[in-house]
């Protein structure tokens, strides 16, 4: 490949673009009167922001629901991941699947089948209870903090899991044998030996989720909302999208307190993540963990495994299925099943808005895949082949974004787009995704172009092959599991995207994810379910096709580069 | 098929500071023999392989292989190297990871567009050759360390070229399989008729392999010969401390007696080869190896290199003691049988055969 000097400036001149752009207009528009009014500075709009009586409680909410969520997700994992890689539960495949399942349910529609099961007027859940023991009023109210926690926390179990579990099957045993021979139990070697040495994991794991909650947008405004529990992005929302006047500028300012934080949390995160490799230890001679005998404990504790996964991956799709083909919502009975139609599919897909959205959001999926690969590929490219310092700046710039929230990032967005041409057009939204999800689809390049060790480029030229010839045998062969896997992970957080596109959309350039969260609103379960499932049919498609790839990827060993 | 190799110059430039990989090399390398260029890391060794086979282009001087000029400065002439028709073995073996091991050596007959059957044939025929038979269908990736090396090889052989290079092909294999690939491959080469130009910074490795040696320092060639030249009779101290371990003891030369001559040192005379004919009253430098100072039964045999000094940091091997004697302030590196009977801190004999030390011109200009 050449290399063209011109390259990594133009590059950085891009992704500097798309990422701090926003940022930039964020800050600006924090100090102005109002959407593209930038002359007047005024520090009016922090003042509004921060003197709110109400701000105080949204600050408390969004600390408990973080945190909450946090911690809740950090133990399930710990649990998981222990149960996985140091017992011998039966049936290990369910952790992998537990790692990869978030991908085909959006956020947005987990959390609305968590809200047909236990919402407190007509939850499924809440009636099969009041009816099973004669209750007066239902029993459970997901409208509320504890709600809120509970589903974010499942949402982000995986990726607690997905930085736990590597921390732990890596753990040197003997760190474990020696306290045993000390003469500790295995519940006292867990909490005095193995949990202490996984510390930076457990640390890392909480504080991503706690970044991730910040940013989350479907769970405080499918399950906070309604029960007028508000926090950071929930506010900013109300900011920009209810009464009389958005008010753009104040929204960037709370803005500017979601972002600060997020960002400083990403910072101790790497700083964590790059100290935890000094903690644990990999022995590199038989390696080999001892795995626990569960004996008499081995199924109550499957139960629980099960229990998790049928509530993270059957449970919802089960019941936005039933939801759509019922014509209200109703405990499941033989009057139930005599009322099923397909009445409100085909009530969707007759919803003009519905079919648009539909139509957007395929656009966005495919056409911002491509391009958002191209670009990734470019970035690959310099990051990993380049390697100047010009190189560390991209590969810097190109990973900020993923410490900016969704729904800030978006504020920013709308500062800038109100003054170009781009402003209601699917282009701004498209511009917005390849920004934001940039990282997802450089990532798995990166490793494809790492994988490429200039020796088998120059072999290939040695065995008298034409740099034509090398391309197209070596090189692109060894890159397409990597543009595949890439691309399909882009289509899919595009199909679903949900933070960035409340505030970016507008009538004409409705997504999916934005005319679920309206049909919610209004109470619309049946065509909400029945939009959903054909959102998780779109994207799980998807899915499968990446992970098909990325296996036959994961085959291919990197070639050592001594 | 022989290589020249006139003037060739090749600077790096690493933050701003210029780095000479190559300074004004000249060299022939003679056909069908096993050449090898030997030096310490960052000599220029690989910038040269490079060089020959067309991945780095020189920035003065003339490449020629066989009859057809493959780089000119001067006459603006740069052939790319996969018009060079030449054969290499990386040291990353460079197998490609998607495809099979058939694939892999195929490769530069595909390229050349032969038949079907015949590209079989040949691959087949080279397979046996370095005893991968039926290996055809096993995916790159899975084969051990040394089934890679046979199949980078291999690959490097298929298309049948006059010249065959490699870059420290045994430097990512374990010791013990190290030294089993070594003999294979001298016996790959020796039954072929090809020239091979082989990279390595492992003396054992240049010995046991070449028919010559070139040993680089500093993007020169310092000297080139064969292995036994190389090893019992350097022309400068670098080679003789390089290529083997060697103590050097810096005198002056009193007396010249025939082949050999007397020199005065920090433990006294000593008498020993006096090749270069270095004559009495210059500076000179005494090289005697470890394997060549033996232990002396008493002082009393005429008195011609014997001293007396005191064993210390004396460890057992297996195959040999090594320790080092203390004869005065000088300490001297010794290589001493493993059923001596001796102990540290003995204070023991040795003597030295004035055929087996020799004298070196001081400071060679190296």
């Amino acid at each position: 490949m050449m290399k063209k000097p011109t390259l990594t400036p133009i590059l950085i001149l891009l992704v500097g673009f798309l990422t701090v752009c926003p940022v930039v207009m964020l800050v600006v528009g924090s100090f102005s009167q109002g959407l593209g009014t930038f002359d007047g500075f005024t520090i009016d709009k922090y003042v509004a922001a921060y003197t709110d009586p109400e701000f105080a409680d949204i600050l408390a909410n969004t600390v408990i629901f973080t945190v909450g969520a946090a911690v809740l997700a950090t133990v399930l994992a710990l649990f998981l991941a222990y149960m996985n890689t140091r017992t011998n539960i039966p049936f290990k495949f369910l952790f992998r699947i537990i790692s990869i399942i978030p991908m085909m349910i959006p956020h947005i529609l987990f959390s609305v089948s968590w809200v047909l099961l236990l919402n407190p007027s007509n939850g499924i859940l809440n009636r099969m209870f009041m009816d099973l023991f004669g209750l007066r009023n239902a029993p459970f109210d997901i409208y509320s903090l504890p709600g809120m926690i509970l589903v974010e926390a499942l949402l982000d179990l995986p990726i607690a899991y997905l930085i736990i579990a590597p921390s732990m099957s890596a753990f040197d045993v003997s760190l474990e044998e020696s306290s045993k021979v000390c003469g500790a139990s295995n519940l006292r070697t867990l909490m005095r030996v193995t949990l202490p040495v996984l510390r930076p994991a457990i640390l890392a794991s909480g504080i991503l989720v706690v970044v991730r909650s910040l940013a989350s947008f479907a769970v405080p405004s499918v399950i906070g909302m309604p029960g007028r529990i508000y926090v950071l992005a929930t506010h900013i929302y109300r900011i920009i999208s209810t009464g009389f006047a958005a008010d753009y500028g104040k929204a960037a300012a709370v803005g500017m307190s979601a972002l600060a934080a997020s960002v400083t949390l990403i910072y101790i995160y790497r700083f964590l993540t790059a100290e935890s490799g000094k903690f644990v230890t990999i022995s590199s001679r038989g390696f080999k963990p001892a795995v626990i005998d569960l004996k008499g404990s081995t199924y109550p504790l499957f139960t629980v495994v099960g229990l998790i996964c049928f509530v993270l991956i059957v449970l919802p799709v089960l019941v936005l299925f039933y939801t759509s083909m019922t014509p209200y919502v109703m405990v499941p009975s033989t009057r139930a099943l005599s009322m099923m139609s397909w009445k409100n599919w085909v009530a969707v897909l007759q919803d003009p808005i519905s079919r648009l959205s539909l139509k957007n959001s395929l656009i966005l999926g495919l056409g911002g895949a491509t391009l958002g690969i191209v670009l990734s590929i470019f970035v690959a490219y310099v990051i990993v082949k380049v390697r100047t310092r010009a190189a560390g700046i991209l590969e810097s710039l190109s990973f900020l974004s993923f410490s900016f929230p969704g729904i800030v990032i978006g504020v920013g967005f709308m500062w800038f787009f109100v003054r170009t041409p781009l402003y209601a057009t699917l282009w701004a939204l498209l511009i917005g995704y390849v920004a934001t999800y940039l990282p997802y689809g450089i990532r798995p390049l990166s490793s494809a172009f790492v994988q490429i060790h200039r020796h088998l480029e120059e072999s290939s030229r040695v065995c008298g092959a034409s740099p034509f010839y090398t391309l197209r045998r070596i090189v692109i062969p060894l890159l397409i599991p990597g543009i595949i896997s890439g691309w399909i992970l882009m289509a899919t957080m595009f199909v679903r995207e949900l933070t960035l596109s409340v505030v970016l959309s507008r009538p004409g350039t409705e997504v999916l994810a934005v005319q679920i969260l309206r049909f919610a609103e209004d109470g619309l379960w049946g065509k909400l379910s029945a939009l959903g499932i054909m959102m998780i049919i779109i994207s799980s498609s998807l899915v499968v096709a990446a992970s098909l790839i990325g296996r036959k990827m994961t085959k291919m060993e990197i070639v050592d580069s001594a | 098929m022989e290589i020249r190799i006139n003037g060739l110059e090749r600077d790096y430039y690493s933050e701003g500071k210029r780095i000479r990989a190559l300074n004004h090399v000249n060299l022939t390398i003679p056909a069908n023999q096993i050449f090898t260029l030997l030096g310490p890391s960052g000599c220029g060794k690989t910038t040269l392989l490079r060089c020959i086979v067309g991945l780095e282009t020189p920035d003065a001087g003339e490449i020629a292989i066989g009859d057809e000029i493959v780089f000119s400065k001067g006459r603006n002439i740069f052939v790319p190297p996969e018009k060079r028709g030449l054969g290499m073995v990386f040291q990353t073996y460079a197998i490609w990871p998607h495809m099979n091991v058939f694939d892999n050596v195929a490769y530069p007959l595909q390229n050349r567009k032969l038949p079907r059957d015949e590209i079989r044939q040949r691959v087949a025929r080279v397979l046996h050759f370095v005893q991968l038979d039926g290996f055809d269908n096993r995916p790159a990736t899975k084969l051990s360390g040394g089934q890679q090396q046979r199949v980078a090889l291999a690959r490097a052989l298929v298309a049948e070229p006059k010249v065959i290079l490699f870059d420290e092909p045994l430097s990512n294999l374990d010791a013990k399989l190290r030294e089993e690939t070594r003999k294979e491959l001298r016996s790959f080469l020796t039954e072929l008729k090809i020239t091979a130009v082989y990279v390595t910074h492992d003396r054992i490795e240049a010995l046991a392999l070449s028919d010559q040696i070139a040993v680089m320092r500093a993007g020169q060639i310092i000297e080139i010969g064969d292995p036994k030249k190389i090893y019992f009779n350097p022309d400068h101290q670098f080679v003789a401390d390089f290529i083997g371990r060697a103590n050097l003891l810096e005198g002056k030369v009193t007396r010249r007696d025939g082949r050999h001559a007397v020199i005065d040192c920090a433990i006294g005379s000593i008498i020993g080869l006096n090749r270069r004919e270095i004559p009495p009253g210059h500076e000179a430098m005494l090289c005697v190896r470890p394997e060549f100072i033996k232990i002396a039964a008493t002082d009393a045999a005429g008195g011609r290199n014997i001293f007396r000094g005191k064993l210390e940091n004396l460890v057992f091997i297996g195959e040999a003691y090594e320790g080092e004697i203390r004869i005065g302030d000088t300490l001297l590196t010794i290589t001493i049988e493993p059923t001596a009977d001796i102990v540290a801190n003995d204070e023991i004999y040795i003597s030295f055969d004035p055929d087996h030390c020799f004298l070196l011109p001081a400071q060679a200009s190296a």
